[in-house]
């Protein structure tokens, strides 16, 4: 078996240990002491074999000055021990929140960190799993973000099981760190890709789809700005009345009236149909037409906005689902 | 240039630099000047660099650096012949630190720059442990550790968002710093008292050329005066009982045979054989606080009476001679006699050496002759010889005028003016001259009394020569020419009777009185801090074992003190550590609420977290419309008093809630509603 062999089983051995004795957790969520876990860190070790020299070296010469500095600086060392446990100690996980991407770019993990402490908790490094710690500094009864990035390669789900909170401040002579099983999941989207033209209006399916049913562009009123709202439909001249930013509606027959439809995409394989409707979701949203899907077994009628275009993309990443832990 | 890998900001360099900057410092007089100059040469090129970016002083490359490296350790092996020994070491550890300081840019180097920096400290504290130095050392440990804590913080990846949080600034982490030695300070301290001090070395180092003081193995006549002017302290006696009389100081050291008509020279005259003494008069028992010296003599009151403890040995001659050179304070316990007596025959062969005729000085040939036969015994020629110095008209100075090669008969016919080595000199020549065993001692005279430390320091203006003759019936009998010259010579130091001798500093220090009695108490908590501190050792422990009670304390009773002790210290850390971190305070109303919250789920009906007081409210009318009443009340008085509006009877309201609480009864109802 191998040393990298060996670091994983221990690591996962470690990991199922951790999770049999902390059980699942909710947030928000503070830690205690009971769930911090701390070691030395290499530069602790290596200090710890300067004061084992400098207390040989005293003890050769029976050198009363040099024994006592190593004694102290033996304390010292102990205390750096308390205190790298104590600048975790209290810190709270407010929220966890994971943004969908697309497959093959980096999602964003959201976390939400509080200390209630009265003075400022340096260098708290967040991560998933064993990667590599992000960190900030909380400030005294403060709250603080960080933003993970996650890997997405494909399209799926990623769950991410755990998170490290982890902190080498002060003195970084010890690393603390404590698990939290706070189960996540990140939806991915296809990758849009594809050059097919966009379907056009589906005469067949118009009348059945039209919302209103009156022929003409009707207008429906306005209503805010959310994100993803094309341009072309915001009502400018009430933005320069001082107005905030609102969108135009009509009824939708006054747009085209899509239908992506997945089994219209023949000679394709599963991945690249899923792609190209990515890609027409999205830039129908972009457009501000109206638009729906049809997956086998799935059919969202059209509609648009945000929550309508995350809903058919997630439909898209689920579809036949691919699961990624990480 | 860019600092290579950029994972070193200016802050945690600028802290290793000073750090390092700081145990050069400690060690620079030690180590040879260049060697310090080109520490700091190579740490102000870093710092530039790092500063001010510019292609005008880039760092030098690998090559450069491997060249530098090399020709650094040539030139400490140049200078001290080897790379072992505490000053060769040194030197080359500055050296060494400096080039590392040259190539630093990642975490890891800057933190071994700052352990460069705490084993300089280290070398410093084996070389000296003195009280001044001692605060100096701990100012580099503060600096290290607050090194430490800001290469610890280095920003590595995330940049801070402006206004989260004050940074972790120069002052906060000499704060820390600060705070987190003090709370290890009482560890270090119990450690210190209680851990149980092994005797002997596991292996010694040499410890370099340290420059040698005090008495040598030889003596020419003018040649004490090379110390006199020295006002630096040679060793301090603390008297346990009884103190001789100033008169009686006499402090023994190197004793000299051989006599070439310059020089006096030692001849090692073997193991002391335990002579046939009668000690006479009282025993004065005391404590020796020997400095540093790189010789290897050790010093007594007049005789011995025997060996003391440690690693020495006694001569024949009754002095004591060290195994190796006292490099570090030495403290040891003697007792000795001021007045013995032997009535044994001198053996052949110390008469043989201590009757060597003296070459050349026909006239001091004449003179003993005559002397010799006028008196009737060996001790009336002492008398009449000290009779001859008495009246001779001889000045005693610091400043005698140079002697020809017949020294003996240009001191004693020509300038009359001499320091005590001419006066013993001449003294024990005549005294060869004529058959009569002698030789010349060398050691100190007197001493000043610290009246408040309660001892006897001995400094190195206090060194003098004497003679010994022996007397049939009496033995060996100290005879000191120079006192009969200067009788004052005595009593009173030759600070007093020469006062041009000494320095300008130390006149000035003994002209003013405050200024003495200043110096005295520094003097006293330099010698407690030798005696107490420095000397602390595993009889120290165990006297300290017993003043806490403990009968006959061994080792084990130490471990049991420490394991003691380390036990209260890891509590009250603990403590400190809980105390530092209180739980969220809660008020009476969160109280009041939670513990009705409890009753009810007792009851059966849970709140779920999303759930506040109305809605909560909603929940037990569906499930216990039996409870609904009460509960309900309850709860929106609740919802009332924490989203209210402020008033005035707040108070009394969460008193009100308080004891409607208390007295909220809710059974459990056997079947349940089940939930809509």
């Amino acid at each position: 078996m191998s040393a990298a062999h060996l670091r994983t089983y221990w690591q996962l051995r470690m990991a199922s240990w951790v999770r049999r004795r902390q059980g699942p957790d909710a947030l928000p969520l503070t830690l205690h002491r009971r769930r911090i876990y701390i070691l030395p860190t290499r530069a602790g070790l290596g200090f710890l074999l300067l004061v084992f020299l400098m207390f040989v070296a005293g003890l050769n010469y029976a050198n009363s000055l040099a024994l006592f500095l190593t004694f102290l600086l033996g304390g010292f060392g102990l205390i750096t021990m308390h205190q790298c446990h104590r600048n975790l100690m209290g810190t709270s996980l407010r929220a966890a929140s994971a943004g969908a991407t697309f497959a093959s770019r980096a999602g964003t993990l959201r976390l939400e960190l509080e200390s209630s402490a009265s003075t400022p908790r340096y260098r708290i490094g967040a991560a998933i799993e064993t990667d590599a710690p992000l960190v900030a500094d909380l400030p005294a009864n403060g709250r603080q973000p960080i933003d993970l990035s996650v890997a997405a390669p494909v399209r799926g789900v990623v769950h991410i099981d755990r998170l490290k909170l982890t902190t080498t401040h002060p003195f970084g002579l010890f690393r603390a760190w404590s698990w939290v099983h706070a189960p996540l999941r990140m939806i991915v989207y296809p990758r849009p890709s594809g050059t097919l033209p966009m379907p056009a209006d589906d005469a067949q399916n118009a009348g059945k789809l039209a919302r209103g049913g009156a022929g003409a562009d009707e207008w429906l009123g306005l209503r805010p700005f959310r994100d993803g709202d094309s341009p072309r439909q915001v009502d400018w001249k009430a933005y320069a009345r001082e107005a905030p930013l609102l969108v135009k509606e009509y009824s939708s027959s006054a747009s085209e009236l899509r239908l992506f439809r997945f089994d219209a995409l023949t000679g394709l394989s599963i991945e690249r149909r899923l792609e190209q409707l990515a890609r027409w979701i999205v830039d129908a949203e972009a457009q501000g037409e109206t638009y729906g899907i049809e997956l086998p077994g799935t059919r969202i009628e059209p509609d648009r906005g945000p929550q309508h275009r995350h809903r058919c993309l997630s439909a898209l990443a689920l579809h036949e689902r691919q699961e990624t832990s990480r | 240039m860019k600092l290579r890998g950029e994972a070193t900001t200016l802050r945690p360099l600028a802290w290793s630099a000073v750090a390092f900057a700081a145990g050069t410092l400690l060690n620079a007089d030690r180590v040879p000047a260049w060697v310090s100059v080109a520490a700091l040469v190579l740490l102000a090129w870093r710092m530039w660099a790092a500063w001010r970016p510019t292609r005008s002083l880039r760092l030098p490359g690998i090559l450069v650096r491997t060249l530098l490296a090399a020709v650094l350790v040539l030139g400490v092996l140049g200078r001290f012949h080897t790379l072992n020994g505490l000053s060769a070491g040194t030197a080359l550890l500055i050296l060494m630190g400096a080039s590392k300081l040259l190539e630093t840019s990642s975490q890891r180097d800057a933190l071994i720059v700052v352990a460069v920096s705490l084993f300089l400290l280290l070398a410093a504290v084996l070389d000296r442990q003195n009280l001044l130095r001692t605060p100096l050392y701990l100012v580099q440990v503060w600096i290290c550790c607050t090194a430490i804590a800001v290469i610890g913080y280095a920003p590595t990846s995330a940049p801070r968002e402006p206004g989260t949080a004050r940074g972790f600034d120069d002052r906060s982490a000499l704060k820390l710093a600060a705070r987190t030695l003090l709370l290890a300070t009482p560890l270090a301290l119990l450690m210190f008292l209680f851990f149980p001090r092994l005797a002997g070395a596991f292996w010694a180092l040499p410890r370099g050329d340290l420059a040698t003081t005090g008495l040598s193995d030889t003596m020419t006549p003018g040649s004490i005066t090379r110390l006199t002017g020295s006002y630096d302290i040679a060793f301090r006696v603390r008297f346990n009982g009884p103190v001789p009389p100033p008169a009686m100081r006499y402090w023994r050291g190197p004793v000299l045979h051989d006599f070439d008509g310059q020089t006096w020279r030692r001849t090692f005259t073997g193991p002391y054989r335990g002579a046939p003494l009668e000690y006479l008069g009282t025993p004065y028992r005391y404590l020796v606080l020997l400095e540093p010296s790189s010789q290897r003599w050790w010093f007594a009151l007049d005789t011995i009476g025997r060996r003391p403890e440690g690693f020495v040995f006694l001569t024949q001659d009754n002095e004591l001679i060290g195994t190796r050179p006292v490099s570090d304070t030495i403290t040891y316990t003697a007792v000795s006699y001021t007045d013995v007596r032997s009535t044994a025959e001198l053996t052949a062969g110390p008469r043989r050496r201590d009757t060597q005729p003296v070459r050349g000085n026909p006239r001091s040939h004449t003179l003993a002759r005559d002397l010799r036969a006028r008196a009737g015994s060996d001790g009336a020629y002492v008398a009449a010889v000290l009779d001859f110095l008495r009246t001779g008209g001889f000045e005693y100075t610091l400043t005698p005028p140079p002697l020809g090669p017949d020294s003996v008969d240009d001191f004693l016919f020509g300038t009359r003016r001499g320091f005590c080595g001419h006066f013993a000199s001449a003294f024990v020549a005549l005294m060869r001259e004529a058959k009569v065993p002698a030789h010349v001692v060398t050691g100190y005279l007197g001493g000043e009394w610290n009246p408040i430390g309660g001892y006897l320091i001995v400094r190195q203006s206090d060194a003098h020569a004497w003679a010994e003759v022996w007397l049939q019936g009496r033995g060996w009998t100290r005879v000191d020419p120079t006192a009969v010259v200067e009788p004052e010579r005595l009593n009173r130091g030759i600070l007093d009777l020469l006062p041009n001798a000494v320095s300008a500093e130390a006149r000035l220090v003994r002209a003013s009185s405050s200024l003495t009695a200043l110096l005295q108490r520094w003097d006293a908590a330099n010698a407690w801090w030798t005696e107490h501190v420095v000397k602390y050792d595993f009889n120290a422990q165990v006297g300290i074992l017993q003043r806490l009670g403990i009968d006959s304390p061994d080792a084990s009773d130490l471990g049991w003190a420490l394991a003691g002790g380390l036990l209260l210290w890891m509590a009250w850390i603990a403590w400190q550590h809980a105390r530092g971190a209180p739980p969220p305070q809660r008020d009476r109303l969160t109280l009041a609420y939670s513990r009705l919250c409890t009753k009810l789920l007792e009851a059966g009906i849970e709140r779920a977290p999303h759930q506040g007081p109305i809605g909560f409210a909603e929940t037990v009318r569906q499930r216990r419309p039996d409870l609904a009443g009460p509960v309900g009340v309850l709860l929106s008085q609740y919802a009332q008093l924490r989203f209210g509006p402020v008033s005035d009877d707040d108070a009394a309201g969460v008193s009100t809630f308080e004891r409607a609480v208390r007295q909220l009864v809710c059974r459990r109802e056997a079947r349940v509603p089940p939930l809509r």
